[in-house]
């Protein structure tokens, strides 16, 4: 399954649940797969959006908590799955999308293409609950099955590359805004003396 | 701020009250020796703020900026030498989402260093985050923590931005309570 193709379909499987993407094309991709508030897009900082879906899980128990982040961006921050484990937020779930390659610089090669696995690292870390698809249906299946029993949830979802894609808008405080108000926690105004 | 059933050095009870006065409800952090005394307190004394422990100091500012998205007042604490391993979170997430924390610099490499491996970070915090535009404090005494930290938290969360308050071991180092 290609990158979108995938995103269109965790999208339709997650519903309503707020979204961290990391940045490059699991933002594009989120993006063109449908633009909605509750994404929240980084435009940097990457291996970054696991933490980011740490700490927002922790600050709202009550949420679902979804991430779409890339297998070059979680070993940069493998870190994060040793806190996650030790945290053990139920409300979260990490989504890998892992096409073993740096696929926004030119498509150089990862650890994933030859001798990394990221979800037997989740679960050597302390996250139990982890999943390892290929298709869409059984990226579906996980997500469903995610959305009903606790977590915290990895699921490594192996896919291809889809062909060029759009970017979402690069003001990065709107995001920001859009986000939080979006999930019921809109931003006061800043004091700028 | 100190108790005399405690052993809490002034200037870290003092760090406390003024976090908690400042509506801070989580601590990130990666541990070194004077702010053990902060984290100790905090978790004897303000059950109301959640002490979380990162591997490193740039995954502590990613769990910070999701835990502000979320509604949460976070504070993230580090020594010196952790701010390099901060920069890029700092300056492609938190600065120019202007998602606010606390950030506490436990001072190594100013007078006194014995690890030459400390001093030129310790030496450099005060220019780079002036270069990277994060406005900073520090801690002059014991008896103006609370007030201080206060103040640092007010203008980070008012402002929307992180903001520092430096910890120099001139202060952190006084052991009295």
């Amino acid at each position: 399954m290609n990158r979108l193709d995938a995103t269109r379909h965790a999208l339709a499987a997650i519903g309503d649940d707020p979204i961290v993407t990391s940045l490059g094309h699991p933002t594009y991709d989120l993006f063109a797969a449908g633009d909605r508030p509750l994404n929240f897009y980084t435009w940097g900082s990457m291996g970054m959006a696991s933490s980011i879906g740490l700490g927002l899980a922790i600050a709202r128990p009550e949420r679902r908590v979804f991430v779409l982040d890339g297998d070059a961006s979680l070993l940069m921050n493998l870190g994060s799955l040793a806190t996650i484990g030790w945290v053990r937020p139920d409300n979260l779930v990490l989504i890998v999308w892992d096409n073993e390659r740096h696929g926004t610089t030119g498509g150089q090669d990862t650890a994933t293409a030859h001798t990394a696995d990221l979800a037997a690292a989740a679960r050597a870390l302390g996250v139990e609950r982890t999943a390892s698809v290929r298709t869409e249906g059984e990226l579906g299946k996980a997500i469903e099955t995610a959305k009903r029993d606790p977590g915290p949830w990895v699921i490594v979802a192996k896919v291809t590359e889809p062909g060029s894609t759009t970017k979402p808008p690069l003001d990065n405080v709107a995001i920001k805004r859009r986000f939080m108000a979006a999930i019921g926690n809109p931003e006061t105004a800043a004091v700028t003396a | 701020m100190g108790s005399p059933l405690s052993n809490t050095p002034a200037w870290a009870s003092g760090v406390c009250a003024g976090l908690d006065a400042a509506g801070a409800r989580h601590v990130v952090f990666v541990p070194d020796n004077p702010t053990s005394h902060v984290l100790r307190h905090l978790a004897d004394r303000y059950p109301q703020i959640r002490l979380t422990t990162a591997t490193r100091e740039e995954e502590a500012f990613g769990i910070a900026a999701g835990l502000y998205l979320g509604g949460a007042r976070p504070a993230v604490m580090l020594q010196s030498s952790g701010l390099g391993n901060s920069l890029n979170a700092l300056t492609s997430l938190l600065i120019p989402y202007e998602i606010p924390a606390v950030i506490l610099v436990s001072m190594r490499g100013e007078q006194d260093e014995w690890n030459p491996a400390q001093m030129p970070m310790g030496r450099a915090v005060r220019t780079i985050l002036d270069s990277i535009g994060i406005a900073h404090t520090t801690l002059e005494s014991a008896g103006a923590a609370a007030h201080t930290l206060e103040r640092v938290s007010r203008d980070a969360f008012d402002r929307h931005r992180p903001a520092a308050c430096l910890l120099p071991k001139r202060v952190t180092a006084v052991m009295s309570a």
